[in-house]
């Protein structure tokens, strides 16, 4: 009989999500096993019980997926885990914590798309806003679009040391060139957008970051993105399903456009769906992180 | 290819029951994934998480399973998970909490059909004593009893405690219709003096109706047992009786055991599970559609 394919998902948080459940399972792998309450220093340990005990054939059909709400703990994990590998025992390991890589990577893919469309610039020449910026989603569309050579702001809501501190920590990490400020009350938000080429929304789901009023300061802007699909929309005026659709309340800026967040989940699902099934179809093992994730989007996008 | 079935599970417990996973795989459910030490306020997290990674037809292969101890917490939970849904991101939802949900079902179903068949009567107006009935599965038999029309009182060792389960019963679980009365196991031998209808539910191992009770209750018709560890809580009640007569009856009381309880209760749980898979549209379910499925088995098992 030939050999089922096994998703181990190490989790460093209580439960897998049931999103990346169904995903996987969508994904043809036959067999899923979920491991809660995964701690970094248990990852070389459990990855070497994943490689040994299949064959170097039965490896092809074993795979790795790590979860959590940390996006540094996720890449440590990532590491961690192509560390333990053994030649020609080594299986495909895909990192993805509150789907954060995904979702970041198809958001900034998509307004990568529509500054390319509509406004002929690239991310480089751009200056980014990433308000909810200190959650996971928000830190890695900073990471990402960083590392696109765009200047980027983590914006937090209510501190600006935690927003530097992250921007800090992850600058480190990754090598990018991220800072990080506070936006509490419009006048803030106000300052910050009269600028700014670019605005993502990572907020919490179902709060207005930046109502029409602000929106209307801003002077050159040209895409915004919101992944937030509980009513109201982070950005006001953006429907779910907007993809280049024009950005209604920013009056004063020409031509701004915006993405919505069912555009981006989609891009996000496809995304996920063409990682995981990689990581079976392949004859090499891959390690997928957000920079995987944002070349896909990328290619999915073209 | 159709989706694989992918039952999600989750339990406020530390682990799942193995009962429940092997339920669930039995009746068909491909995936059988647990979340374990949920807290209430992460269902709508949870089952948004699940609804929107499916597609409205992949969401028909997918369905939650809601385990725990806590009959109240199970409850709101599965409101919680129907009121995180809306259509067509939909998919069914059983609660039954330690199995309590069917049990129950399956004990007061067995023990009208006895009603019926021995004594060519019903449970409306017949007086009914829920021994050790603080529990989940003493709490959900008074409940569907009282709503079959019968006047019960749920017996606790603690007068106080029963009261407060009381209280819950009929507020939360009947919706302020019934009205089942609390009283303490010190004065059981006065209340057996006028009951119909006993329902052993303690902890296993506890004999709640001694033979002198037994004896002394002019007007027993049936008694029922949950307990398969002996001593029977029940005396002379042996785990098998399916309708014996009870030794020491003075009123040819029958009694149902265990084992009889045990088998209505798991057909009861199948059925459930597998009517989630069959249906096309979502399912909410819970004691109450279990007592329906319970009186439908043993109908159609006549």
């Amino acid at each position: 009989m030939a050999k089922r394919s096994i998703l181990h998902m190490f989790d460093p948080m209580q439960n897998n999500s049931p999103f990346d459940v169904n995903m996987a399972l969508d994904c043809d792998f036959d067999v899923l096993m979920p491991y809660a309450n995964v701690k970094l220093e248990s990852i070389g340990r459990l990855t070497q019980d994943v490689i040994f005990s299949r064959g170097p054939s039965g490896v092809k059909k074993t795979a790795i997926f790590i979860g959590g709400r940390d996006l540094g703990v996720a890449v440590d994990m990532l590491n961690g885990a192509k560390k333990a590998m053994v030649p020609p025992f080594e299986v495909s390991v895909f990192a993805d914590p509150s789907g954060a890589f995904t979702t970041a990577a198809a958001l900034v893919a998509c307004v990568e798309k529509e500054l390319k469309e509509k406004h002929n610039k690239e991310l480089k020449d751009c200056k980014a806003l990433v308000f909810g910026g200190t959650g996971p989603v928000g830190i890695a569309t900073g990471v990402i679009t960083s590392l696109t050579g765009a200047t980027t702001t983590l914006v937090d809501h209510f501190s600006s040391e935690a927003a530097q501190g992250l921007a800090e920590e992850y600058n480190r990490r990754f090598n990018s060139n991220l800072s990080g400020t506070v936006a509490t009350y419009d006048e803030d938000k106000i300052a910050l957008i009269a600028d700014a080429d670019i605005i993502f929304c990572t907020a919490k789901a179902g709060i207005q970051i930046l109502n029409p009023e602000v929106l209307s300061h801003a002077k050159q802007l040209k895409v915004a993105g919101d992944v937030n699909a509980v009513p109201p929309s982070g950005i006001s005026g953006i429907q779910l399903n907007d993809f280049g659709a024009p950005l209604v309340h920013a009056t004063n800026a020409e031509n701004a456009v915006g993405v919505g967040p069912l555009a981006v989940g989609n891009i996000k699902y496809k995304v996920q769906h063409a990682l995981l099934e990689s990581m079976l179809t392949g004859d090499k093992p891959v390690y997928l992180d957000f920079i995987a994730a944002f070349e896909k989007a990328r290619e999915l996008l073209k | 290819m159709s989706k694989p079935l992918i039952l999600h599970m989750l339990t406020t417990a530390k682990n799942l029951s193995p009962f429940d996973v092997n339920m669930a795989v039995d009746a068909g459910w491909v995936s059988a994934i647990p979340y374990t030490n949920v807290e209430p306020d992460e269902v709508q997290g949870l089952v948004q998480d699940a609804i929107f990674s499916r597609s409205p037809k992949g969401l028909k292969y997918t369905g939650f399973f809601i385990g725990g101890r806590d009959t109240k917490q199970a409850m709101d939970m599965l409101k919680a998970a129907t009121e995180a849904m809306f259509p067509p991101f939909q998919v069914s939802v059983l609660a039954d909490p330690s199995g309590a949900f069917t049990t129950a079902a399956g004990m007061v179903a067995v023990v009208e059909d006895k009603l019926k068949t021995e004594f060519s009567t019903d449970l409306a107006g017949k007086n009914i004593l829920v021994l050790g009935g603080t529990g989940p599965v003493g709490q959900v038999a008074a409940v569907l009893s009282a709503q079959a029309g019968a006047n019960v009182r749920i017996i606790g060792r603690q007068l106080d405690k029963a009261q407060r389960i009381t209280d819950m019963c009929n507020q939360e679980f009947g919706a302020g219709k019934i009205t089942i009365t609390a009283g303490a196991d010190a004065d059981k031998a006065e209340y057996i003096k006028t009951a119909d209808v006993v329902f052993a539910t303690g902890a296993a191992g506890i004999e709640l109706l001694n033979a002198e009770l037994v004896a002394s209750a002019p007007q027993l018709k049936v008694a029922a047992d949950v307990n398969a560890v002996p001593p029977s809580g029940v005396a002379g009640l042996d785990p098998f009786d399916n309708g014996k007569a009870i030794a020491g009856s003075q009123s040819g009381a029958v009694g149902v055991g265990a084992l009889a309880i045990g088998n209505v209760k798991y057909q009861v749980q199948s059925k459930l599970l597998k009517t989630m898979i069959e249906k096309d549209h979502p399912l909410y379910l819970h004691f109450e559609h279990a007592f329906a499925a319970a009186r439908e088995y043993i109908q159609a098992s006549k």
